[in-house]
């Protein structure tokens, strides 16, 4: 890691910098409808600086809401199949939250461990995240009970950290140190500072430890239809969310000429686990639910030792139903 | 007995009270804008011998389209209210609902009206172009339809895929093509609660549709949506002194 100093002033130079270089800058953007969120840019001032928290997460860069994976096209000659994996551009993300960061290391984890998949690995290789330490949080932030922090490094490239008229810069990974010498008149070297002062202070809600371990025996848990009859079965928490990875392949067009395309899915969808002979295993919202909470905190870290939930609280803050995924983890392991 | 209680983060949950010690949970806030008649149709509610309901009148009004709809006939149900002097009301019958609903009809608001207001005032082109631009942004969670209590089919047009209607991907014509879809199925049956606009993950206020259909077919009908349990569906209703021609 290195450390660096840049001027708060300095940043549209820096940003500006980025845009120049050819790159597809993605940074959160104030929208008419009054939420944040994640939009390819062309200039610092279109940049929100106030927000807590963006609306959706920033996977789409590495896992689109639809991915075309290739088109094909009947020719006389036979199929022409064009791959689109040589299409994807060198991407930016500005202003992520650090809980956003280190999501991608679960999402690495989960696409690349196993059968790699060609298509993330090359989105994550083009991709180069500059998160920026929550100086403000609100009541469904909660990334310290998932042993993260409004300040951690874990998973970006480069961590900016607000500190008065001083951006506190941690650099993280070669990809971080290029981007910084592009801009190498812009920064100073600084020695390590605390950014506990300048960080958002976020209550734990519970000790991840006690949790890991009483989740062990909270699938037969009556809470949890209490917890979950409220869910209608919406996809909105799992699209929101920065770790869910689930997918649909889907074939669009006709039987000479179409695309086949990696659309999101959400575990909550009555039809998400619908076999073709018309049974579903998982009968209601109540099983849905606890699949979903379960593979958070339980299955993920049984599979790839990471607890796949990051403390953002976007599936909080957009619940239609207000359900609070905390409170009810809280409850299933009481 | 379905209502509301407080969540850890202040904001109030749905509830589903199963035992008397439990009711003290209850509560019934302005903040309480949830239309709870959605619960109606989950099974486990379907199940109950009998359900209570805490409704606010978007509730009520929807306990009313839907009894018109013969959705609720099966359901034993004790719908309670509080009026607006803070008293509890509790209804024996749907009839005395249907008379609180029409006593206390609700307003469009000023903001849904102002914007319809503008909506209207575009050409069609420029009408086209809005909706384009709130539809390119829709990631079809569906808690749109999630929240409707109008939307009760067991099996949405969206989840067949032989033949598939509307696409699976989310991409805009696509979501022009389901929320088209949606709303001509609920126009003249949305009863204007707003819960889909007010949910929508992106802010597209995907309740103006139906709710500008609302006003055509109240100006060409006369009906008004959850507000009688017993007028028949404007769109399917025939008489025979109807002034349309088409049907004899």
């Amino acid at each position: 890691m290195e450390i660096k100093n840049i001027k708060s002033t300095n940043i549209p130079a820096f940003f500006d910098q980025l845009i120049k270089s050819g790159k597809v800058v993605i940074a959160p953007v104030l929208k008419k409808s009054g939420k944040v969120f994640f939009e390819a840019v062309q200039s610092y001032s279109q940049v929100a600086t106030d927000y807590i928290q963006t609306g959706f997460s920033a996977k789409s860069v590495v896992f689109p809401k639809v991915e075309v994976l290739f088109s094909f096209n009947k020719t006389q000659d036979g199929i022409e199949i064009t791959d689109s994996i040589n299409q994807i551009p060198e991407t930016v993300v500005w202003g992520l939250r650090p809980c956003d960061g280190s999501a991608f290391n679960y999402m690495t984890e989960f696409f690349l461990k196993e059968n790699p998949d060609a298509y993330y690995a090359a989105r994550k290789e083009k991709t180069t995240l500059i998160a920026i330490s929550c100086a403000k949080a609100d009541a469904a932030c909660f990334c310290t009970s998932v042993d993260l922090s409004p300040g951690s490094t874990s998973g970006s490239d480069i961590l900016l950290t607000l500190m008065g008229e001083d951006v506190y810069v941690e650099v993280m990974t070669e990809k971080g140190k290029s981007v910084v010498e592009s801009s190498a008149s812009l920064f100073t070297t600084s020695e390590e500072k605390s950014k506990d002062a300048y960080l958002a202070n976020i209550e734990a809600k519970f000790s991840m430890e006690e949790i890991k371990e009483r989740i062990k025996t909270a699938y037969d848990s009556a809470e949890w239809k209490n917890e979950s009859m409220g869910c209608f079965g919406c996809g909105a928490c799992a699209f929101s969310c920065p770790t869910c990875t689930c997918f649909d392949i889907q074939d669009e067009g006709t039987q000479n000429k179409g695309l086949r395309l990696r659309c999101w899915d959400a575990c909550g969808f009555g039809l998400f686990t619908k076999h073709n002979s018309g049974h579903n295993p998982r009968t209601n919202q109540t099983e849905r639910r606890r699949q979903r909470l379960m593979h958070k905190f339980k299955y993920s870290v049984e599979n790839l030792g990471i607890v796949s939930c990051v403390g953002c609280g976007r599936c909080i803050r957009v619940c239609p139903a207000h359900l609070n995924i905390f409170e009810n983890i809280l409850s299933v392991t009481k | 007995m379905i209502g509301f209680k407080t969540a850890i983060n202040k904001l109030p949950v749905p509830c589903f009270i199963t035992n008397a010690s439990q009711v003290e949970q209850l509560i019934f806030t302005p903040e309480c804008k949830g239309n709870l008649s959605v619960y109606l149709h989950k099974i486990e509610v379907k199940q109950a011998q009998k359900v209570g309901i805490l409704a606010n009148v978007s509730t009520l009004r929807s306990l009313v389209q839907l009894t018109s709809e013969n959705q609720l006939g099966a359901i034993e149900k004790t719908v309670i209210t509080i009026n607006a002097q803070n008293e509890v009301v509790v209804f024996t019958t749907m009839e005395e609902v249907e008379q609180y609903v029409q006593a206390n009809f609700p307003a469009y608001t000023e903001e849904d009206i102002k914007l319809l207001e503008h909506l209207n005032s575009l050409t069609r082109t420029e009408r086209w172009q809005y909706w384009t631009e709130q539809f390119s942004a829709c990631v079809k969670c569906y808690a749109c339809r999630a929240v409707c209590p109008m939307c009760y089919c067991s099996s949405c047009t969206v989840e067949s895929n032989q033949p598939q209607w509307i696409k699976v991907s989310s991409e805009t014509t696509g979501n022009l093509e389901w929320h088209t879809m949606r709303a001509m199925h609920l126009a003249g049956r949305c009863i204007n609660c707003g819960e889909c606009g007010r949910i929508c993950p992106v802010g597209i206020p995907v309740h103006l549709l139906t709710a500008q259909m609302n006003l055509d077919i109240e100006k060409e009908f006369g009906a008004k949506t959850g507000f009688s349990c017993k007028s028949g569906y404007a769109l399917n209703t025939f008489k025979p002194g109807d002034k349309e021609q088409f049907i004899k």
